[in-house]
């Protein structure tokens, strides 16, 4: 198969950009891959894909380069196919509409593959007839606006499949969205093997890793050490990662006294390396649209233990057989779950060993074969089939468009 | 991580839109583990043009920074660079090599080629986490390597013999309390004894102020009190050195922490400061790890309350 995927910025770090990568360089094993940026900012990408996966963009914004497009008048005028409620709308533009219906109207390839609800629009309205269109979500329909759903109820039904990355949001899209036809699939992201060895269990600490931002609730996290140390002052806690929260943790730490066992060690990359320096993961979010950092420390032999917020956590950790699931914002429970963990060498051991194994289901291999069936059943559906389809679509969501109009279909997907 | 992220994406002749080009000449990088006794092993692919026969002369070579290997052979250090088996080469730095203390930048040099500085790869660390370096009266060498800011490999090197390490630091109004490990003398009981603890202030003409030591094996603690740091105290940051000094006349110990995978212990091991009453003014005193990871206690003005 030819595959081609559609993504803002494949130039930058962020988790679409690394889950894209890994997918798009193993699929690229034994399919003709390539993955389009919308932008271009910087010569060479931070992350990158495999040398087989082909790499371009569609409009360059390298400031003092002899293709800069930054000053294009059409870079100027606003985007009128790019959704107006999507997040990343201000970077679009007049000329982002043209370049990105001039590739997708003048594909080659049997599968294109959005990577954000605005790139997904384009695509329901703008891909070739006979290629396969697939919009994957990274977040989750429930954390998107009131007029970015609409937005998304009027032309998600032109695609062939959306993906969300739990089983949790791909419920909530069939209950939400009105999708005849359009394959609904969750598939989660992939984690490869970690380049160390996995952990072994007798390293006293804890580790966590991600944004220092409000919704990981690291404040939570810091508190809930406080009751661990009381039980077990030898284990300590490493929180790695960069954020607007730092000082207000900094601040956190100093007040309950902690500064001998709770360390905030900035951003590092990769983190397999830092990981297995521990024997137990904490996860204390809020919410996680997926929970890259769950599966990131089991591949590495560590049991997690992780709130049970939505939506990720309890689809990637089976509660007490390779980590624990505890209640949010409560840090007399993640105490509790980290404790049980430390207090219990036998118990930490086995779960980690349990962990290792069950998270080999994320491997890039497993996950790309998931998307290659999805691929090849939609493609591998006869020309008419499809064709029947897309009029369907069409209809639908030219209705849609009329009854979205009208202030209670406005009012329902709110209340969603 | 082994890969590189240089994109090397083959250029399609048929396309209309520019492709990548394959960059061939991109810096290796070198992965690193380190063992428990201090040494590090160095991996990295063989660079083009290396001889597969085994008669490739490369080295790993180590310049010391801000040395000068024309006047001091001693600021450099090379590395032989060995097939390790899997295809790769290897060069090995045992905690045996003398490593005078700095910071030391990674290169990759062959035959008369300048050396060319190599970019860090996966470092595995963790035996160095938490580490128990053995009973022995050698200086105790530390080695962690780490990524500069311009994203280059480098290492910092220690090798101190006695080595005072600080643990645990408590901060209340009674004083700073340093608990630690004393490594590198022959009978770290005897000692520590009878010596006692000496901070070192690097004003004027540099006054000391002592406190006692209690000790339990090779493990110490000691505590100076505010009030005694801020006696002399006229305003602005006074910084106190602290160090241990035993009673037969043998040099004396630096506190320091160096023993786990951190490289610089500033950013990460933060204290709070303790505001008192110094008799000049309104002070506040706290506990920091120096640019060369050595323990100091900073007296400096209180910041207005917000």
């Amino acid at each position: 198969m030819h595959i081609s995927f559609l993504i803002h910025n494949a130039y930058g770090i962020g988790g679409t950009i690394r889950t894209t990568y890994n997918l798009a360089s193993t699929l690229a094993e034994h399919h003709d891959v390539e993955v389009v940026s919308v932008f271009r900012h910087r010569d060479e990408p931070v992350l990158a894909p495999s040398g087989k996966v082909r790499l371009r963009h569609l409009v360059d914004l390298r400031k003092g380069g002899p293709g800069y497009e930054g000053d294009d008048p059409e870079y100027e005028r606003p985007a009128a196919v790019f959704p107006a409620a999507e997040g990343r709308y201000k970077q679009y533009s007049a000329l982002t509409d043209r370049r990105i219906a001039d590739h997708l109207r003048g594909l080659e390839c049997d599968v294109v593959v959005g990577t954000r609800p605005g790139l997904n629009v384009h695509i329901a309205q703008q891909a070739r007839r006979g290629v396969a269109r697939v919009g994957q979500e990274h977040l989750t329909l429930s954390t998107h606006s009131g007029p970015l759903k609409l937005a998304l109820r009027t032309h998600y039904p032109r695609l062939d499949a959306v993906t969300t990355v739990t089983e949790a949001d791909a419920r909530t899209y069939r209950k939400l969205m009105r999708l005849p036809g359009v394959r609904i699939e969750a598939v989660p992201n992939s984690v490869p093997a970690p380049a160390v060895a996995p952990a072994d269990a007798s390293g006293k600490w804890v580790i966590a890793a991600g944004r220092l931002a409000p919704a990981k609730r690291y404040d939570v996290l810091v508190k809930s050490f406080a009751e661990v140390v009381a039980v077990r002052p030898d284990w300590r806690l490493r929180i790695y990662g960069a954020g607007a929260e730092k000082a207000k943790l900094r601040a956190l730490i100093d007040k309950l006294g902690l500064y001998n066992h709770v360390f905030l060690m900035g951003p590092a990359n990769p983190l397999e390396a830092e990981w297995v320096k521990g024997s137990v993961g904490a996860v204390t979010s809020s919410l996680e649209s997926f929970g890259m950092t769950i599966v990131e420390a089991m591949r590495c032999g560590l049991p997690v233990v992780s709130t049970d917020c939505p939506h990720g956590p309890r689809e990637i950790i089976a509660d007490g057989t390779d980590g624990l699931l505890v209640p949010v914002g409560k840090p007399g429970a993640i105490a509790a779950g980290l404790l049980k963990l430390i207090e219990d060498d036998e118990l930490r051991r086995r779960m980690g060993r349990a962990a290792l194994e069950n998270s080999a289901r994320f491997d890039p291999a497993e996950i790309a074969g998931r998307y290659e069936r999805l691929f090849a059943d939609l493609t591998g559906r006869g020309a008419l089939r499809g064709s029947l389809h897309r009029t369907r679509g069409a209809l639908l969501s030219g209705a849609l468009k009329t009854k979205d109009a009208s202030r209670s279909a406005l009012r329902r997907v709110r209340a969603a | 991580m082994t890969s590189s992220p240089i994109p090397a994406g083959p250029a399609d002749a048929g396309a209309t839109v520019p492709e990548e080009f394959t960059i061939v000449s991109a810096p290796p990088r070198a992965d690193c583990i380190a063992d428990s006794a201090g040494g590090l092993t160095f991996d990295l692919d063989a660079p083009e043009g290396a001889d597969a026969s085994g008669h490739w002369s490369a080295a790993l070579v180590l310049l010391r920074r801000g040395g000068n290997v024309v006047e001091n052979p001693d600021d450099e250090v090379r590395l032989p660079l060995t097939p390790n088996g899997q295809g790769r080469l290897r060069a090995v730095l045992p905690s045996t090599v003398h490593l005078p203390e700095g910071r030391w930048d990674v290169h990759l040099g062959g035959g008369d080629a300048e050396p060319e500085r190599l970019l860090p790869g996966l470092a595995d660390l963790r035996s160095l986490v938490d580490r128990r370096p053995g009973p022995s009266t050698s200086p105790l060498a530390v080695r962690i390597p780490y990524t500069t800011k311009h994203g280059n490999l480098s290492l910092r090197s220690w090798q101190r013999a006695p080595h005072a390490e600080a643990g645990d630091l408590g901060i209340d109004a009674k004083g700073i309390t340093v608990a630690g490990t004393l490594h590198r003398v022959e009978h770290p009981e005897a000692w520590l004894a009878g010596a006692v603890a000496e901070a070192r202030s690097r004003r004027g003409a540099g006054p000391v102020r002592t406190a006692p030591v209690t000790a339990t094996g090779p493990d110490f603690s000691f505590t100076f009190a505010l009030a005694e740091l801020g006696e002399s105290w006229e305003g602005g940051p006074e910084v106190w050195d602290l160090w241990l000094r035993p009673a037969d006349g043998s040099p004396d110990a630096r506190v320091a922490r160096l023993l786990d995978d951190v490289a610089e212990k500033g950013t990460v091991f933060v204290y709070p400061a303790q505001p008192f009453d110094a008799p000049y003014a309104p002070a506040q005193a706290g506990p920091f790890y120096t640019a060369d990871n050595d323990l100091a206690i900073r007296v400096d003005e209180r910041p207005p309350i917000r």
